[in-house]
């Protein structure tokens, strides 16, 4: 980066008090392109995801969660309990420092500690609020518990993810929590850019619920136009065929979509033309999709036919094979290769495993190493983003819970060696 | 001004009003310059002229395919401006320069190497204009040897591995029907238009490529899994009705009701410290099937993973006690006692939603051009001194022409006539 230039967000301090999913892959955005985040922890009332799994060594712990690190690099630590006497009063003189406060408690549970909008930005115009739970500030749901893996169906994606013989078995992940906090940031940065210009903070509203409708693709307007309910189509789609995961003989699957007729007419020729192909139902997107079944059939067919497995040794050729060499086999990445060498849209179904070595994603540096004190080098998902000229950079790994109280309890918040030891030993750091 | 248009409606109070932004994406980036426009940017959406690839994307009001009609459109590019302009001719791709010369963002997603070959790549618009911020949304990023890969939505969640997470052990991975690779690609790619464009202020007005790639939006969203492979060599795979939990598959979450479905964490609440209360629901309706016994009732509050059998029977006593009654009656009642149940919602249901209504969040949108209005989603941020807005319906094609190509560039209307006989609009 040009010596000369400044990050981002360079300059701005936020005190995070968000927790799970959402609030901190918001904030995460603001630390790894230069903002100062503290996140504001408890050790009494520890954040969920410190006691989720994955563990170093399968042992939880407070500092040992994989999934807690992740969305907090480039982060420090504070901890501080919101119920000790002093507790509330240390947190707004913190907020006092702070451009920006994120969070994600059940709506009032700020208010409670005086930590609301209107307390934390008596007498200066310039504070910025995001509150960001489920289901907003306002609205018969808003104080009603949950987490992703409920939301996401309550805002659809149950409903559209699954066989249409099948239950709604949704995403297999708590698939909201890393959706929406994408909204949220831009929201955030839109009314930061909007302070930049004018110096005016404001509070932001943010329901998870509320932004993820947005994510439903045509789903609200096919139903309050044409009163047309989308339902789950295992892997089809209602404008695009062959359009389906198809089953490889080592047991992966490959994808192939054919959202256009150049695209079909690429697959064609990449399966060699066979005859099923040119026959007058298949010719025309509109028709094939009458034809999903039949087309699966043929694709999967082929793929049995075509593709084979490296660690699996091969057969001799049954005694009634036809003379001549032996078709041409594919593993599953070959078969991949040969139909994006012909333009067709596919790609393998990759593992978490399969990411780790996909030489793409090495070659974008999306996965950060970063050394954290506890749970030692680990890799760390980037911005999805590079800015050619200030990138994002993961400075950190995840902070400990508390790792940076000396820093935030004297530098910022103003005390002196002895008020700090003191308050400790008192738990105010609990 | 000729061609007075009613749509996009003026929106001066969004935080990002005096911003203008060209839209020349596809599918990966249409939604991020929507969400550009409805914070107050003047959006405008460069077509060819026989009008926008997309424009041909079902489903169709009433079923009827035509380029005024595609509810993609209509849902992508709302409140946006249309001009057309023949990106083929050099004419054409001279008018798209001189708007970027007026501009602040280009959201753009040609395939990498294509938009140099004509001259509207990074470094041929940042000489036209040094601040201008290019955001480039491609399936796989602008370098890398899958480059050159073609991908649809897709390929993008194959390859991204959320596909992997979902479905289960014997029909394998399943996607979602909305379209969620496009969507993280647009959002996330509005996250690094926002960035950059907030660095520009703090870097003397000086403008970036902004390069994102659908795999790694994707890649994104595979909540704990990346980590579980990193940390415990584990691949979290398709856990059906029950959920990845570090790689293992938790219990069910998904249960029958009379009238649909509902999910509920930890069977119900049935599992854990808290509970009690869910326990004394079943009991007070003589469901619990034993579970109201000390024993069981110590065990599970341990929270401790249950042994196969035991799963089978509080899973099966939960199954049974919703199997008989309605799933919002459910939900409220599970939330009353403090377990975080919710149901499973169409897209009816959701415009239904007594939530949403609460919350006075949908907008009826005015199609003036057919005589009718429709509702459409509301804000997604409620910003209380910038706020959201929705800005109408979608263009048609070239709608802004007369507008756009008078008002910023100042071309005549013998101006205009000569490039429309040129065939350049």
């Amino acid at each position: 980066m040009d010596p000369e230039l400044k990050k981002p967000f360079a300059g701005l301090r936020v005190a995070d008090f968000a927790w799970v999913g959402v609030g901190p892959t918001v904030s995460k955005y603001l630390a790894d392109h230069g903002a100062e985040v503290i996140r504001i922890e408890s050790a009494t009332y520890p954040e969920a995801l410190r006691r989720a799994p994955p563990f170093i060594n399968d042992t939880p712990g407070i500092d040992n969660s994989g999934y807690f690190a992740n969305f907090n690099s480039s982060k420090l630590g504070m901890s501080v309990d919101f119920k000790h006497a002093r507790g509330p009063e240390l947190v707004r003189r913190l907020v006092e420092k702070c451009d920006i406060v994120t969070e994600s408690y059940t709506p009032g549970t700020m208010a409670r500690f005086g930590f609301d909008y209107e307390t934390l930005s008596a007498g200066r115009e310039d504070l910025l609020m995001v509150s960001m739970p489920l289901y907003g500030q306002t609205g018969p749901w808003a104080n009603y518990m949950g987490f992703g893996h409920v939301l996401q169906a309550a805002a659809g994606f149950n409903h559209l993810t699954g066989w249409p013989d099948g239950p709604p078995i949704g995403t297999g992940i708590a698939y909201t929590d890393f959706l929406v906090p994408h909204f949220a940031a831009i929201g955030m940065l839109a009314a930061l850019d909007y302070r930049r210009r004018t110096g005016k903070g404001q509070y932001i509203d943010f329901g998870q619920y509320d932004a993820a409708v947005h994510a439903l693709g045509t789903a609200v307007l096919d139903w309050t136009v044409n009163g047309h309910e989308q339902t789950r189509m295992g892997n089809h789609d209602f404008d695009a065929c062959p359009h389906n995961a198809y089953r490889c003989k080592d047991g992966r699957y490959v994808v192939v979509s054919c959202q256009t007729e150049q695209h079909w007419e690429r697959l064609k020729a990449a399966l060699g033309r066979p005859e099923w192909c040119d026959m007058d139902r298949m010719r025309r997107k509109a028709a094939r999709l009458n034809e999903e079944k039949e087309v699966d059939r043929h694709i999967q067919f082929w793929f049995e036919d075509y593709t084979y497995d490296p660690r699996v040794p091969t057969p001799p050729p049954p005694s009634d094979a036809p003379e001549g060499p032996p078709p041409r086999l594919f593993t599953t990445e070959e078969v991949v290769r040969l139909f994006q060498e012909f333009g067709v849209p596919s790609g393998i179904v990759q593992s978490p495993e399969a990411m780790h070595a996909d030489p793409q994603l090495a070659h974008r540096g999306h996965y950060w190493t970063l050394n954290h004190p506890t749970m030692g080098a680990r890799t760390y998902d980037g911005p999805a983003f590079r800015l050619s000229l200030t990138p994002g950079e993961l400075t950190k790994a995840a902070p400990c819970l508390g790792e940076d109280n000396e820093y935030v309890y004297k530098e910022l918040i103003g005390l002196s060696d002895d008020e700090f030891v003191e308050l400790m030993a008192d738990g105010a750091m609990d | 001004m000729p061609n007075e248009s009613p749509t996009p409606l003026p929106h001066p109070t969004g935080p990002l009003a005096g911003y203008r932004v060209l839209d020349l994406a596809d599918e990966k980036g249409q939604l991020c310059a929507r969400l550009l426009a409805e914070l107050g940017a003047d959006v405008i959406k460069v077509e060819p002229r026989d009008g926008d690839a997309t424009r041909s994307n079902g489903p169709f009001f009433r079923g009827e395919q035509g380029p005024e009609s595609s509810l993609w459109w209509w849902t992508m590019n709302a409140g946006k401006r249309s001009v057309t302009a023949e990106l083929r001719l050099e004419a054409g791709r001279d008018l798209v320069r001189q708007l970027v010369a007026n501009a602040d963002i280009v959201v753009e997603t040609f395939a990498p190497g294509t938009s140099a070959l004509v001259g509207l790549d990074y470094a041929a618009l940042a000489k036209v204009n040094p601040g201008i911020v290019v955001v480039s949304i491609t399936s796989f990023g602008q370098t890398g040897p899958y480059k050159d890969w073609v991908a649809t939505d897709l390929v993008g969640s194959a390859m991204g591995g959320h596909m992997y997470l979902n479905g289960d052990a014997e029909r394998g991975p399943v996607r979602t029907l909305a379209p969620q690779a496009y969507t993280q690609a647009n959002i996330q790619g509005c996250v690094g238009a926002l960035t950059a464009l907030y660095a520009r202020g703090v870097n003397d007005g000086r403008g970036q490529h902004v390069d994102v790639s659908m795999q790694e939006a994707v890649a994104n969203a595979m909540d704990n899994a990346q980590q579980t492979w990193d940390i415990r060599r584990v691949n979290a795979s398709g856990p059906g009705t029950g959920r990845n939990v570090g790689g293992m598959v938790g219990p069910r979450y998904l249960y029958e009701t009379r009238d649909g479905w509902v999910t509920a964490l930890a069977i119900g609440g049935l599992v854990g410290p808290k509970c009690g209360p869910v326990i004394d629901w079943l009991a007070e309706s003589d469901e619990a099937n034993g579970l109201d016994g000390e024993e069981w009732r110590a065990r599970l509050a341990t929270g401790l993973p249950l042994s196969p059998e035991q799963r089978t029977h509080v899973e099966g006593t939960l199954s049974a006690f919703c199997r008989t009654r309605a799933k919002e009656a459910l939900v409220a009642e599970a939330q009353a006692r403090g377990s975080g149940w919710a149901p499973v919602f169409s897209p009816r249901e959701i415009v239904d939603s007594k939530q949403l209504a609460g919350r006075e969040y949908w907008v009826r949108v005015k199609h003036e051009d057919i005589g009718e209005s429709f509702i459409y989603p509301g804000a997604p941020f409620i910003l209380s001194e910038t706020p959201w807005a929705q800005r109408g319906r979608a263009p048609h094609v070239g709608e802004h022409n007369a507008q756009v190509y008078g008002d910023i560039l100042g071309l005549s209307e013998a101006e205009l006539r000569r490039l429309k006989m040129k065939m350049v609009v």
